[in-house]
């Protein structure tokens, strides 16, 4: 990763402030820190509206540099619609409405001069379901880099592709076969394979809907030691319904509810000494 | 905090069946504590043997309970209150063991240790060993409460009586010396009379801790870490 070109920086002057985490308004109802050391993402009074139905309600949190977050949730709680805020993949969504602020490094990300396509490169997805393109191995990772011009030569393609692969761990199990269609591959590697293709755009933060939702416990643990890799170079945001993988992955957690956060902290405290009564309920399995 | 309330009902049955069987293993000790206490006092042979014979029981709760302990953890996963009562249960289950320990110390001064014999208390001696055991059976009795009905303000109860206990054996010790200093004969009683104070003293100890462990089930119990600051009135828990 260290050898491709880095990413370029987001489009046009956008609104830079100097904090990187940005003011706290009054009367926040969540529980725990929502700030953190070094913040990436810092959002404040988020509202999320489908049509009439308000999803998300007065959500602040900052997510930091080099750490796993780990949402977790009922269904319906609006974790995996923040989730999608943070690429505006909801800005996709008919009806969809994002309101209040949320800036990545410094930058609002809804400002006018934000090039989406380029937002997204520097904020990555992996969904529930592996999702590679019908197209070879390889070009499913170099299609990335490809499009947004990270790449000069083949050979530096060649280098991208193979760095990113080796870094999703697929590399000595996909290197003698780079041009067999990517849908040829496990569920495992397949859904490594989609980690490669967003990790070959080197972007800062990977966020992760449910990964492991379709895979076996080999496969599962295969991603999990993935992703403590990954947050050596990257923020991660993972949504999981298994209480027990986010207690596993990730450095702090917050739970969701009602389209409410009400509690974050670090992973530790919540799973040994959650503070709000509705966590307890639920990460204790009493939830009603 | 309560045991009960999972969606599972199984969880929760397999987490009261649990406390059950501590609060269980809790009874069996405080007969031993008292039966100890008074085979010494009353110098009962049959009543010491019965207690040294029913230690065994005693054991076997604790490996018992040790063995469920594991099952939930590696079955259920527990986390949070639930966690940490697990942890806090089998904790329990180690002091009521080392308590009946001491328990059954108490009992074999009554029939004589190995390569030794057995020397009956004197009148001021067994009337210290009376109070002292009043003391400690009724610290091991409320600690027990307060494990079966999870009553929190009276676990901090037992662990305020325990420095009545400590300063009546300190009292108790210095009396016994006095005695034994002023009657050489008797030195020998007074040695074995004294391990049954110190005895009586660990077994109130042992009852401060459950008291403490059952304390340890509350919410924030393991304190808050550093930088988790609890932000406005309105989000204490909800």
């Amino acid at each position: 990763m260290n050898d491709t070109p880095s990413a370029p920086p987001a489009a046009g002057p956008a609104t830079a402030i100097d904090a990187k985490s940005l003011p706290m308004p009054e009367g926040i109802r969540t529980v725990g820190s929502v700030t953190t050391a070094d913040p990436l993402f810092s959002c404040r009074s988020v509202d999320v509206f489908y049509g009439q139905k308000q999803a998300i309600k007065n959500l602040n949190i900052d997510i930091g540099r080099k750490q796993v977050l780990a949402m977790i949730g009922p269904s319906g709680c609006g974790k995996s619609t923040f989730l999608r805020c943070l690429n505006r993949m909801n800005d996709t969504i008919v009806g969809a409405r994002v309101e209040g602020q949320i800036h990545l490094d410094g930058r609002d990300i809804h400002d006018r001069k934000q090039d989406v396509v380029q937002l997204r490169a520097r904020v990555g997805m992996v969904f529930q379901k592996p999702n590679p393109f019908p197209k070879s191995i390889y070009e499913n990772v170099a299609y990335g880099p490809r499009i947004h011009g990270l790449a000069g030569d083949r050979a530096e393609l060649d280098d991208i592709v193979s760095t990113s692969l080796r870094r999703a761990g697929l590399w000595d199990e996909v290197k003698d076969r780079l041009q067999q269609p990517g849908t040829s591959l496990s569920g495992g590697q397949q859904q490594r394979l989609c980690i490669a293709r967003t990790i070959a755009v080197n972007p800062e933060v990977i966020l992760m809907d449910e990964p492991c939702s379709a895979l076996d416990p080999i496969a599962t643990a295969r991603i999990e030691d993935l992703i403590d890799e990954l947050r050596q170079s990257y923020a991660i945001c993972i949504v999981t319904h298994s209480m027990q993988q986010a207690a596993r992955v990730s450095q702090r957690t917050a739970y969701f509810h009602l389209g409410e956060l009400i509690e974050v902290g670090e992973t530790d405290r919540i799973f040994t000494n959650p503070r709000a009564k509705l966590t307890e309920d639920y990460i204790t399995g009493r939830f009603g | 905090m309560a045991i009960e309330g999972h969606t599972s009902r199984a969880y929760d049955g397999e987490l009261s069946s649990l406390h059950v069987q501590v609060v269980e293993m809790g009874g069996l000790l405080l007969l031993q504590v008292r039966e100890a206490a008074n085979a010494y006092t009353e110098w009962d042979p049959g009543l010491a043997r019965r207690v040294v014979e029913r230690e065994r029981l005693l054991n076997g709760y604790h490996r018992d309970v040790d063995a469920r302990s594991l099952a939930l953890i590696a079955r259920r996963q527990p986390v949070a209150s639930d966690l940490r009562a697990v942890v806090a249960l089998s904790r329990v289950v180690a002091e009521l063991e080392r308590a009946g320990d001491e328990a059954r110390k108490i009992a074999q001064a009554v029939l004589g240790r190995a390569g030794g014999s057995a020397s009956r208390p004197g009148f001021a001696t067994a009337r210290d060993a009376r109070h002292l055991a009043r003391l400690a059976v009724n610290m091991v009795r409320l600690s027990l409460d307060a494990l079966d009905r999870l009553d929190g303000p009276l676990a901090r109860e037992v662990i305020a009586l325990d420095r009545e206990l400590d300063e009546e054996y300190a009292s108790g010790l210095r009396r016994l010396m006095t005695r034994a200093m002023e009657d050489v004969r008797v030195f020998g009683g007074a040695m074995e009379a004294a391990f049954v104070l110190k005895s009586l003293e660990r077994i109130g100890d042992h009852a401060r801790n459950v008291a403490r462990l059952m304390l340890s089930l509350g919410r924030d119990a393991a304190g808050a870490p550093p930088g988790e600051g609890q932000p406005a009135a309105d989000a204490s828990p909800r």
